[in-house]
């Protein structure tokens, strides 16, 4: 494992001056990763008075899996997506950073190495965030900034816990814990979920995300939303599982329900602003953050399967994310745009792209027999069976989420895919088979991980039992909550597909010579027969209503706080900058008057 | 081998009994809603017309493949919906009746029933009909509206009684008698929301027939609307069981299924036959006005009794 | 040729007395001569710093002066350190400058000479160990910085020069009035025996003096608020210059007060310690939040300057081995990021109105190698890993953790927010702004390119594999706070050559 580690570091770190060297890097390293699972070796590497420690444990596993497996798909996706762009070195050298710090926080078995690779993960995501050049001051600053609070608070729970347990490493913290004092329990706590909570772009530390996701390269934001934002989970689920759950404070550690609260309010608001918004870009950066919120809330709540349902989805959503924002990539290379409001019938240009898509925004909806359907429903059925009232409530939140989500789901496939077909997007063809393989390939496990989803439980009940979970129980196809009711997935997928491919082939065989196609300008409109250029899809405003319905809770966003905090700022710094002025007399003023004062209260001081 | 063959034909026989009851149901409230309104209306059978007929016609277009399969989702979900809700209790006089309840639950079929409207609305877009999107977009807006309130009652339901199965629902019932009294405001609740979820007065903007062309299926015909229609039919039974089983304990023999689920089924037409139209926005709110405060009142209920 | 600390006075001095002469004999030798001396030196201090490693600490007593009059270098791992950072980064400042007036030899001439000084003094001023040298090379800094401030002879740089020798002034007349008090109380100049001596001293009259030398050394260190010459002169200099303030005097500045305090006064339970901390920290802030206002590129870096120096202040304040050790690592570190910050910003802002950062859109295009090299040291400098200067801000932290500093941690946070806020505000425009039509890029030198490309290696190097330097560093923070070692060793090598306790009594 460790001449592996060390191979990919030496690999990838050398500027990559195509993306097809960074695909094979990547993939390469997939590979090596993939057929060398099992080894449980630890490789130190010492630095001064500490090492440094990289291992594999069965929880980091799933993780490293999911970003190994899909960078190596998106990798692939990029050679196409990236293919005659300017300055392609500077973005696969930090698109291939990106991925590698990724692999490195996830091997990291101490805090300094996992703060190392975090913090080049952010640098690398930001220099590529705003490699389009889109308003870069704005966006970058943003999201430079949050993921400068987040991780410089991070920095300080680890340098405090250093000087609490003189250790870095992850599994003292987890055991000195519960020694420590409340207040240094809580501190550390909130700190390093404060951390955490800014890449998982929990709600109220959100506000960099939207952008940062939509004006990145798409082959990059799949790997964004999809992946570096797991890794904010994945430190949370150390925190919660492995490290408050076994303090003194145990399970009535509020943090766990100020955490699970916030994430539905961000999955709720984040629902809405997605459904509202008229860029499919757009529209997908705030739906991550409110699928977000579902994984962070069901992190929180803390149970077996709430847990178990957040890492699900945390690898689902991965996977139909990154499906849609390459599906979304693939509109945007082919036809120019990812407006909403006028694209519009691409099904019949590209329809790989569409069929992808289509299977991820099913799965997104949570709608059985695929994959997303299993976490939500576990993620409901946890909070339904769970023991707290709270929860209850919680669940409701996260249902009005999960349904206005259909929403957005559907606004964005009509959007892009269905519609009227214009003149002006006749010249669209099928996206490249490099981008178009992964993505189909994405949507088959989709449809694979809904008949047997116990294919991911596998490795995610092993994980959690590292985590300190015992007899997490998980069957192949068939979930089950605590009351003992079950779901089974192959029933549910073999009536669904049957009746499916019956309902099909019937209405197929029906009348199949006289059906005929006709173009969608010949439509029943009383009459009135539209021309060519015309266009009568109903597209802008979609949904108008239900922005009236929702308006009162859409008037002040988290960014009009945040904004007037910083204009707050910059006037106050103004008003101290001016403590230099510039002239000479002011400054030997200054040290006059220092020296002054020092000479009268410096007996005071100094003894 | 047996086993397969009677799990197939209790299948075929509850679609059919589903349909028939359905696209009567469908007939009867046109003519109470045409009574209601002083017309004469059409006859009891006037469905199954429509639907003969429409399956006997050809169909000569269609806009795209998507289209084309719209329906074949609409009635996947319907018959998935059917099958997974026990049509009658165990013990009734349907001697090879068998259903597929104990391998899912109502959150599984809280799902599958919006499984239908959402490759609909696919099918729709496609269309590229103005009348058609419209309706999708306040049909789909109204949904959020009543999911809501749904959820909240049913999740108080599943709280009070500790299981999320229909079954156990209906054990449970079998001990302690039915829901519709032990859990009075999830019952309320639950009316307030199917009035939406029937997509009747006042809550018909999304057809809305004399303003969008009844919206939706406007651009579909022939075989395509005729398995709309079947679907629809299947539907509306499905969901009317499922409310009975959860509420009245379901029904053991099929004349108090009729009864029971045609009781019910009157709450939306009723109100429906003598209300206006209320606007999206208007309906969603009303929505998430009285019936999530009673939906609220009966989680707190059902937590604390 | 026996090689001993003197060298590293000597040779850059008569080198500097020379260049007249030799530019009349071939005007190429002024810009080669510094060359050699530098290599030369460069030489030395390896040697020196192998040998303190086996054999401790090394004291060179000029011959034919007794202490404490005598010229008396002590060459500690801490010293020694200090004086080849100082030596590398002049020589690669003259690397970067190796082309500096082609055209013109005369400001050339004046130019390489004040550099030279320039080395002269601050090495000077870290190996000597006496406090009246001391205040001479402080002085040959401070004489020969006024004069490269003025070296264009500009509206701006006269300004600039003004103020510097205004408040430079200050800084002398306080240091020297210390120094006769101190005089007066122990009767010696040599700081070891000072520091022996430092018991007997009432309480009122060692504040006075501690006072005065934290004025007067403060004000080369730029500590807040006594900086306000340092801006004007990092920017109106020429930008080598800058280099050199930034890589040596403020060091230079640094090192005087953390000698005059840990050594003379002694750190611990003086009260020191938390007004370093205080003012490192107001130093700071202060700092941050004026470069985050800059809209010139170098006044910004000059401020980011001063901002890093609070902060080194802070880490001193703390004292114990960690936080040192972190300070000295961090000084290091500045060194060689902020050279590199100087020397590819002036490329930047070289044909730029006012030097101001909003004409910078779109360079990274024109000159990617520059942007890269800046880019790089913007992501040092705040302190990211995997670069050099996440080391010496994560061992800092540490030592405010184990102090328990909770307060100063978050301040320090906050603070390197800022600081990420305005460099990558830099980055971001120098990499995806709209590039400005017209504007005449400069094509650096050969020797400009080496020299940012060694200091760009040297903050991968180490911030990859910081063990190539920690080792020097520890030798380096054990020797600043073991005040009894150093005493023994100066005063054991004076005494062998002339009694000092006998002079005094």
């Amino acid at each position: 494992m460790g001449g592996a580690i060390l191979a990919y570091l030496a690999k990838r770190i050398t500027p990559m001056l195509s993306s097809i060297v960074s695909f094979l890097a990547i993939s390469s390293a997939a590979v090596v990763f993939f057929t060398m699972t099992s080894s449980t070796d630890v490789v130190t590497v010492s630095v001064r008075n500490f090492t440094l420690q990289f291992g594999l444990n069965a929880y980091s596993w799933v993780f490293a899996a999911m970003v190994m497996g899909i960078s190596a798909l998106v990798s692939l996706y990029n050679i196409a997506y990236m293919s005659g762009k300017d300055r392609l070195g500077y973005f696969n050298l930090n698109f291939t950073l990106a991925i590698m710090s990724m692999m490195g926080i996830v091997f990291a078995n101490d805090w300094i190495s996992f703060f190392i690779f975090w913090e080049i993960m952010t640098w690398s995501s930001f220099l590529i965030v705003v490699y389009n050049g889109i308003d870069e001051g704005k966006i970058g600053t943003k999201y430079m900034i949050f993921s400068a609070v987040g991780g410089y608070a991070m920095l300080m729970a680890i340098v405090i816990t250093n000087s609490q347990i003189d250790s870095f490493l992850i599994a003292d913290l987890i055991n000195a814990y519960p020694t420590f004092g409340h207040g240094m329990q809580a501190m550390i706590g909130i700190l390093f979920l404060i951390g955490f909570s800014v890449k998982a772009a929990v709600m109220p530390l959100h506000v960099w995300a939207p952008r940062a996701y939509s004006d990145s390269p798409m082959s990059f934001t799949a790997i964004f939303s999809g992946l570096l934002s797991k890794m904010g989970i994945f430190g949370m689920a150390i925190m919660f599982i492995s490290v408050f759950s076994k303090a003194s404070i145990g399970d009535t550690f509020i943090y766990s329900q100020v955490i699970a609260w916030l994430g539905g309010v961000t999955a709720v608001m984040a629902t809405f602003y997605a459904v509202i918004q008229k860029d499919a870009k757009r529209l997908l950066a705030y739906s991550s953050i409110a699928q977000l919120g579902y994984i962070v809330t069901g992190l929180a709540i803390g149970t077996k399967l709430s847990v178990m349902s957040a890492l699900f989805l945390a690898v689902i959503h991965a996977l139909y994310k990154g499906i849609l924002f390459m599906a979304v990539g693939a509109v945007e290379r082919q036809a120019g745009s990812t407006n909403l409001e006028q694209l519009g019938a691409l099904i019949r240009k590209m329809p790989w792209t569409f069929f992808s898509a289509l299977i991820a925004a099913i799965a997104l909806a949570g709608i059985p027999p695929l994959g997303g359907f299993v976490g939500k429903w576990m993620l409901y059925e946890s909070m339904i069976t769970s023991t707290n009232p709270s929860h209850l409530f919680l669940v409701i939140l996260i249902f009005l989420s999960s349904t206005a989500a259909f929403l957005y789901v559907y606004r964005l496939l009509f959007g892009l895919f269905l519609g009227q077909e214009e003149p002006e997007w006749d010249h669209v063809k099928e996206a490249p088979a490099p981008m178009v393989i992964p993505m189909v390939l994405m949507a088959l496990t989709l449809i694979l991980l809904g008949y047997a989803p116990g294919l991911l439980f596998e490795p995610i009940a092993n994980g959690m039992e590292f985590l300190g979970f015992e007899n997490v129980g998980w069957q192949m196809s068939s979930l089950s909550n605590i009351w003992g009711d079950t779901v089974d997935m192959q029933y549910v997928w073999g009536s669904v597909v049957t009746l499916f491919v019956l309902g099909a082939i019937f209405i197929t065989i029906k009348n199949r010579k006289s059906t005929r196609y006709v173009t969608t300008k010949d439509i029943h409109t009383s009459g009135e027969i539209p021309e060519a250029h015309e266009n009568l899809t109903y597209a802008v405003d979609f949904y108008k209503p239900f922005e009236r319905a929702i308006e009162p809770v859409m008037r002040k966003t988290m960014d009009f706080y945040y904004n007037h905090f910083g204009n707050g700022l910059e006037s106050l710094f103004g008003f101290v900058r001016k403590i230099y002025t510039g002239n000479g007399q002011t400054y030997a003023m200054y040290v006059v008057i220092f020296l002054v004062i020092l000479l009268l209260i410096g007996e005071q001081i100094f003894k | 081998m047996e086993d397969i063959l009677k799990l197939l034909g209790g299948a075929a026989a509850t679609m059919l009994l589903a349909f028939v009851v359905g696209a009567t149901y469908g007939g009867l409230v046109r003519k109470i809603i045409a009574r209601t309104q002083n017309r004469v209306g059409p006859p009891w059978y006037q469905n199954f017309v429509d639907i003969s007929k429409l399956y006997m016609k050809d169909t000569a277009v269609h806009h795209g493949v998507m289209q084309h399969i719209g329906p074949a989702f609409a009635i996947t979900a319907s018959v998935t919906v059917l099958m997974f809700v026990p049509v009658l209790r165990e013990g009734g006089w349907f001697p090879w009746f068998e259903n597929l309840n104990f391998k899912g639950d109502i959150i599984f079929l809280i799902y599958m029933m919006v499984f239908g409207s959402l490759g609909m609305a696919l099918g729709i877009g496609q269309t590229g009909n103005p009348n058609a999107s419209i309706g999708v977009s306040r049909g789909l807006s109204m949904m959020v509206g009543y999911e809501i309130p749904f959820v909240l009652s049913l999740v108080s339901v599943m709280v009070q009684t500790h299981t999320t199965s229909i079954t156990g629902l209906m054990e449970w019932q079998t001990q302690n008698g039915w829901l519709m009294f032990e859990a009075p405001f999830a019952f309320i609740t639950m009316l307030l929301a199917i009035l939406g979820m029937f997509h009747y007065a006042p809550f018909d903007i999304a057809h809305a027939p004399s303003e969008i062309a009844s919206g939706p299926p406007s651009e579909f015909g022939g075989k395509y609307l005729a398995m709309m229609m079947t679907s629809g039919s299947i539907f509306a039974f499905a969901k009317l069981v499922f409310l009975v089983d959860v509420f009245m304990n379901g029904a053991s023999n099929l004349v108090m299924l009729v009864v029971k689920t045609l009781l019910l089924y009157m709450v939306p037409v009723l109100y429906g036959a003598v209300s206006p139209r209320y606007r999206t926005e208007q309906a969603i709110r009303y929505l998430w006005g009285w019936p999530v405060f009673f939906g609220i009142i009966a989680l707190i209920y059902s937590i604390y009794i | 040729m026996v090689v001993s600390p003197v060298h590293f006075i000597a040779v850059p001095l008569l080198a500097a007395f020379l260049m007249p002469i030799l530019a009349k004999v071939n005007k190429n030798l002024l810009r080669i001569v510094p060359g050699i001396v530098l290599t030369y030196l460069g030489y030395v201090s390896v040697v020196l710093m192998n040998r303190v490693a086996t054999e401790g600490t090394i004291i060179e007593v000029l011959a034919g002066w007794s202490a404490p009059w005598g010229i008396n270098l002590v060459y500690t791992p801490f010293t020694g350190f200090l004086a080849t950072l100082m030596i590398a980064m002049s020589f690669l400042i003259w690397l970067y400058s190796f082309k500096f007036k082609k055209v013109d030899d005369e400001p050339a001439l004046k130019y390489f000479i004040l550099q030279l000084m320039l080395t002269t003094g601050s090495v000077g001023l870290v190996l000597t160990g006496d406090i009246f040298n001391f205040f001479v090379f402080m002085e040959i800094i401070a004489l020969s910085s006024y004069a490269l401030t003025a070296f264009y002879r500009d509206r701006n740089g006269a300004e600039a020069a003004f103020k510097y020798l205004l408040i430079g002034a200050f800084a002398s007349t306080l240091f020297l009035l210390a120094i006769v008090l101190l005089y007066s109380q122990v009767g010696t100049l040599n700081m070891a025996e000072i520091s022996v001596r430092m018991h007997d001293v009432p309480t009122s009259m060692k504040v006075s003096i501690l006072v005065l030398f934290l004025v007067g050394i403060g004000i080369e260190a730029e500590m807040f608020p006594l900086n306000g010459w340092a801006p004007d002169a990092y920017s109106q200099a020429p930008s080598p210059v800058g280099v050199a303030f930034a890589a040596l005097v403020v060091k230079a500045g640094v090192y005087g007060l953390v000698r005059i305090t840990y050594t003379l006064f002694g750190i611990e339970g003086s009260g020191i310690g938390p007004f370093l901390i205080i003012m490192g920290g107001i130093t700071l802030v202060m700092a941050e939040i004026t470069a985050l206002k800059q809209t010139s590129l170098k006044r910004m870096l000059a401020y980011s300057s001063i901002g890093q120096m609070g902060f080194v202040l802070i880490a001193f304040g703390i004292g114990t081995h960690e936080a040192v050790f972190g300070a000295i690592f961090l000084m290091f570190n500045h060194a060689i990021i902020k050279g590199l910050l100087f020397m590819s910003g002036s490329y930047l802002v070289y044909n730029t109105p006012n030097k101001e950062i909003k004409y910078l859109s779109g360079y990274g295009m024109k000159m990617p190698v520059i942007s890269l090299f800046f880019s790089l040291g913007a992501l040092a400098i705040v302190g990211l890993p995997p670069f050099a200067g996440f080391w010496s801000k994560l061992y800092i932290l540490l030592a405010a953790a184990d102090g328990a500093l909770y307060g100063l941690i978050a301040l320090i946070l906050v603070v390197s927010i800022i600081e990420i806020v305005y460099y990558f505000r830099v980055v971001g425009r120098l990499y995806f702004g709209k590039p400005a039509e017209g504007s005449i890029m400069r094509k650096p030198t050969v020797g400009g390119m080496i020299a940012m490309s060694i200091l760009a290696i040297a903050i991968l190097v180490v911030g990859f594999y910081p063990d190539i330097i920690t080792g020097y560093i520890d030798a380096a923070a054990s020797s600043i706070l073991n005040t009894d070692e150093y005493i023994k060793n100066a005063l054991g090598a004076v005494n062998e050559l002339t009694p000092v306790e006998n002079i005094i009594q």
